[in-house]
C-alpha cells in the first residue's frame, strides 16, 4: 500500500518487523528482499509519490518535484550543484540507468583499507545476478545511441581509447531521452516501478511525504522512528507518525542519511567523508545539427582513464576518472555554457550542434556534511591530485571530440576557453578552469557519509551494515559505501544493500520462510 | 605507464577519525520514548560550521564585502519601485532584491525573448518554495551584487548602472581571482539562465522542439502499485 502523507490528516502509528527510511536504490532493494521473505515492512520516504503520468519531461518541473531542495542545492561555497532525488523510488527515479558491477580493484581496496573482508566478486555475484535479472539490465541497444554518443565513439576509436556501451536498466526503451526527469513510459526499471510495487503487493506499507526526525533507541537498541507527514505543496505538517519496529534501516542517501544521523547521534564518523564524483562538462561544436537529446543520455562510457596512472617514480601521470556522454536540456545547458549577453546567446543558438561529455572523477579528497544552526550543509573542494585529474579529463575529452571532427571544443569556464587543436589542448586547458565557481560543476554520485567498515573509529556501521554502537540500526545506501566506486554506483549500492538484507534475514530471519 | 589499483590515500584529517567519546554522557545521545528529544550533533564535535555567508567571510575580500553589505540599509524600498511597477507581489525577495535581480536579468539576457520581469518574478516564486538555506543565500548574493560596485571601480549601485556597464561589471566578477565574486556571479547567472531557457519562448533560439510528451502520445506500461491512498 502506498500511503501519501500529503493526503493524510492526523497522526499515524504503525508497527513492523523492519522500518526502512528511504525508498531508493539501497532501501527498496533491501526492503523487497525482506518483504518477499515474510518480513512485515514499512518504508518511509521524505519525497512525494509520482507516477509516469506525473512526469511532464519539463526540466524545471522535474527538478522542483523530486530533486532535493528543488534541484537548487549546492555546496556551501556555491561551487558544486548537488543532484539527488527525494521521491518514492529515490534517485533511481532520475538516474540514467547505467548499471556497472563494482570494479574488483575497488572491492580489494575496501577489503584492505576498511576491513570489509566479505566484499569479494564471488560474494556479491549472486546479488548482482538477481538484481540484473529483476531490472532487466542489459547492454544498451545500438539504436539507443544518439549522434552525440556515436561521435564520441568515433573519437575514441580514432584515438584507440577504451570505451563501451554500458549495461542499462530499462526494458523496451523508446529512447525519448528524458529519463533524468522521470520515465514517463515506465520503461526505465527504477525502484519506483519494480521493487516498490512488489513490496506493496506483499503487504508492505510505503509512506511518502514522511520526514523522519527521531530514531528511537531503548537500552542501546533501535526500536523505531518518529517524524512528521508534510503537505507536499506547502511543506506544512499534516500530522505526526510513529513506527515501532524490531529493526531500523537508514537508506536516505548520502545526504539524507547523514542529516538524520547527525540529528540523532553524536558520532564523529558521520558526514566526515562526502564523495560526489565531480562532474565537469566539455562541449563540442560540430558545425551541423546533431541529435544530442534523444536516445539514452549516456549510451557510451569512456573507461580508458578510470585508474590513476603514475610514473615509475610515483608521480601522477593521468587518469582517475571516467567520461559519460551527457544529455542536454536547454535550461541546464544554458546554465552550463560560458559567457553572458550576446556571446552566450550565440552559443545557445548552437544548442543542436553540440556534443557533450561529462566527467566522473574518482576523488581522493572527500568533502563533508555537517549541521550548522540546525541546517544541513556540505563542503567539497577539489584539491591535490583531484585537480590534476580534472584537468587531465578536460584535455582528453577535448581530444576525443577533436578526433571525432568537432570544429571547436568549449571548456565552459568563465574564461570562455576554446580549443581547436592539440596545441590549444596543451596550452589553454589549465587548472584555472576547475577553480571553485570558474565553471559549472555538479555531483550526483553522493556517497560515504555513514560508511561501513571494521574500525569503529573510521566507520559508523560494521561490515554487516549494523551500527557499531546501536543494535538493530542498519545503514544500507550510498552513505554506507566507504568511498567512491569509480563508476556509476547504483548497482553497487543495490548489491551491497541486498547483501546486507540477506545477512539480516539470516541472523534474524522470520520462521517458515 | 604503470597503473595502480587506487590513487592517493586519504590525507590526514579526512581519513581515519580519532574516536572521541562524548564527554559527560554515554553514547549515543539519542534518548528516547518519553525522554528528552534526540538532538543534533554536539557543537563541539566538529569544527565550527562554515555556512555560506561564513564561507564568504573566509574568502579573499569576503570580510570587507560582508562588512560593507551589513551596514547597508535594508529598508530603502522607496528607491526600488520595480516590483510595484511590474505588479509583482513578492513572495521571497524584498523590493530591493527584486530590483537587483531584474536588473541582472536585463543585463545578461540580451536579445533573449523572455522579459526580465518574468524571470525575476519566477525566481522570486522559486525561492519562496525552496526556502532556506537557498533563499537566504540568494538574498545575500543580490545584496553584494548591488553594493559592491565600488570594488569594480564604479561609484554607483548596480541597479543604477546602464545595461552595458552592468554587463561589464558582471564580467569582472566572473573572472575575478576572488572566489567570492565568482560565486556571486555564478549564482546569479545560473538562476537567470536556467529559468530563461526553460521558458518555451526561447525555443526559436535553441531549435529545441520540446519534450516528447508535448508531441507524441505513447502509453506508459501499466504498473500495479496496489492500493494508493
Amino acid at each position: 500500500m502506498i500511503i501519501q502523507g500529503t493526503h493524510r490528516t492526523g497522526d499515524v502509528q504503525d508497527r513492523a518487523d523492519v522500518v526502512v527510511i528511504g525508498t531508493g536504490a539501497g532501501g527498496a532493494t533491501l526492503a523487497v528482499y525482506l518483504a518477499e521473505r515474510g518480513w512485515d515492512v514499512v518504508m518511509l520516504e521524505k519525497g512525494g509519490f509520482f507516477r509516469a503520468e506525473d512526469f511532464s519531461q519539463r526540466e524545471e518541473e522535474a527538478l522542483a518535484d523530486f530533486n532535493g531542495r528543488r534541484g537548487l542545492d549546492t555546496t556551501a561555497d556555491n561551487a558544486i550543484f548537488l543532484n539527488y532525488a527525494e521521491a518514492v523510488g529515490g534517485t533511481t527515479v532520475h538516474y540514467w540507468g547505467d548499471s556497472f558491477r563494482t570494479p574488483p580493484d575497488r572491492l580489494q581496496r575496501w577489503r584492505e583499507e576498511h576491513g570489509l573482508e566479505w566484499m569479494t566478486e564471488e560474494e556479491l555475484a549472486p546479488h548482482f545476478d538477481a538484481i540484473e535479472q529483476e531490472l532487466g539490465i542489459h547492454i544498451a541497444e545500438e539504436r539507443l545511441l544518439n549522434e552525440n554518443n556515436r561521435l564520441v565513439r568515433k573519437g575514441c576509436e580514432a584515438l584507440g581509447v577504451e570505451a563501451h556501451i554500458p549495461p542499462t536498466a530499462r526494458i523496451d526503451c523508446i529512447g525519448c531521452g528524458w529519463t533524468q526527469f522521470g520515465c514517463a513510459y515506465n520503461r526505465k526499471t527504477s525502484q519506483l516501478i519494480t521493487t516498490i510495487p512488489r513490496i506493496s503487493k506483499v503487504g508492505g506499507r510505503i509512506y511518502s511525504d514522511a520526514r523522519v526526525e527521531r530514531i528511537l533507541v531503548e537500552n542501546g537498541r533501535a526500536t523505531g522512528v518518529e517524524g512528521v507527514l508534510v503537505d507536499r505543496a506547502t511543506d506544512r505538517p499534516r500530522g505526526r507518525f510513529r513506527v515501532d519496529a524490531d529493526l531500523v534501516v537508514v537508506s536516505g542517501g548520502a545526504l539524507g542519511t547523514a542529516e538524520l544521523l547527525l540529528r540523532n547521534f553524536d558520532d564523529p564518523t558521520v558526514g566526515r567523508r562526502f564523495y560526489i564524483n565531480p562532474h565537469f562538462w566539455v562541449f563540442a561544436d560540430f558545425g551541423r545539427e546533431i541529435d544530442n537529446v534523444s536516445g539514452i543520455p549516456c549510451a557510451y562510457v569512456v573507461h580508458e582513464w578510470r585508474l590513476v596512472r603514475r610514473t615509475p617514480s610515483g608521480e601522477y601521470a593521468g587518469g582517475g576518472y571516467i567520461m559519460l556522454t551527457s544529455h542536454q536540456s536547454p535550461g541546464i545547458t544554458a546554465t552550463m555554457l560560458p559567457e553572458t549577453g550576446a556571446a552566450h546567446l550565440e552559443r545557445m543558438r548552437k544548442f543542436r550542434h553540440l556534443g557533450s561529455l561529462m566527467s566522473v572523477i574518482d576523488e581522493d579528497h572527500p568533502g563533508r556534511v555537517y549541521l550548522d544552526g540546525g541546517v544541513r550543509k556540505t563542503e567539497f573542494r577539489l584539491k591535490g591530485i583531484d585537480v590534476l585529474k580534472a584537468v587531465d579529463y578536460l584535455k582528453n575529452a577535448s581530444r576525443i571530440f577533436l578526433a571525432a571532427g568537432a570544429q571547436e571544443v568549449w571548456i565552459p569556464d568563465v574564461y570562455g576557453t576554446v580549443v581547436r587543436n592539440e596545441r590549444d589542448v596543451e596550452e589553454r586547458i589549465t587548472a584555472r578552469s576547475v577553480q571553485p565557481n570558474a565553471q559549472f560543476c555538479a555531483g550526483s554520485h553522493l556517497l560515504g557519509t555513514a560508511p561501513i567498515g571494521a574500525d569503529p573509529r573510521d566507520s559508523f556501521a560494521g561490515p554487516t551494515g549494523e551500527a557499531h554502537r546501536v543494535k538493530g540500526l542498519y545503514v544500507a545506501d550510498g552513505a554506507a559505501l566507504p568511498s567512491s566506486v569509480s563508476v556509476d554506483p547504483s548497482l553497487t549500492i543495490m548489491g551491497v544493500a541486498r547483501w546486507i538484507a540477506a545477512g539480516i534475514h539470516e541472523r534474524h530471519g522470520r520462521a517458515g520462510v | 605507464m604503470p597503473e595502480t589499483t587506487g590513487s592517493e590515500r586519504l590525507p590526514s584529517g579526512t581519513g581515519r577519525a580519532e574516536f572521541r567519546p562524548v564527554s559527560n554522557r554515554s553514547w549515543p545521545v539519542a534518548e528516547i520514548d518519553g525522554g528528552a528529544p534526540a538532538r543534533g550533533i554536539g557543537t563541539g564535535t566538529f569544527p565550527p560550521g562554515i555556512d555560506r555567508r561564513g564561507f564568504l567571510r573566509t574568502a579573499a575580500g569576503g570580510t570587507a564585502a560582508i562588512a560593507l553589505a551589513s551596514v547597508i540599509p535594508v529598508g530603502c524600498a522607496a528607491d526600488y519601485p520595480q516590483a510595484t511597477e511590474d505588479g509583482v507581489e513578492l513572495e521571497a525577495l524584498s523590493p530591493k532584491e527584486y530590483a537587483v535581480l531584474r536588473a541582472a536579468a536585463e543585463a545578461i539576457l540580451v536579445d533573449v525573448p523572455v522579459p526580465p520581469d518574468r524571470i525575476a518574478r519566477r525566481i522570486d516564486r522559486e525561492l519562496a518554495l525552496a526556502g532556506d538555506p537557498i533563499k537566504t543565500d540568494m538574498k545575500t548574493v543580490l545584496t553584494l551584487l548591488e553594493h559592491l560596485t565600488l570594488l569594480g571601480g564604479r561609484l554607483r549601485r548596480f541597479t543604477a548602472l546602464d545595461v552595458e556597464d552592468r554587463v561589464a561589471y558582471m564580467h569582472t566578477w566572473a573572472r575575478s581571482r576572488f572566489t567570492l565574486r565568482r560565486a556571486v556571479f555564478q549564482a546569479t547567472r545560473a538562476f537567470i539562465y536556467f529559468f530563461a531557457y526553460c521558458d518555451d519562448a526561447t525555443r526559436p533560439i535553441t531549435g529545441f522542439t520540446g519534450p516528447w510528451r508535448e508531441r507524441i502520445e505513447i502509453p506508459a506500461y501499466p504498473v500495479d502499485f496496489g492500493e494508493v491512498v
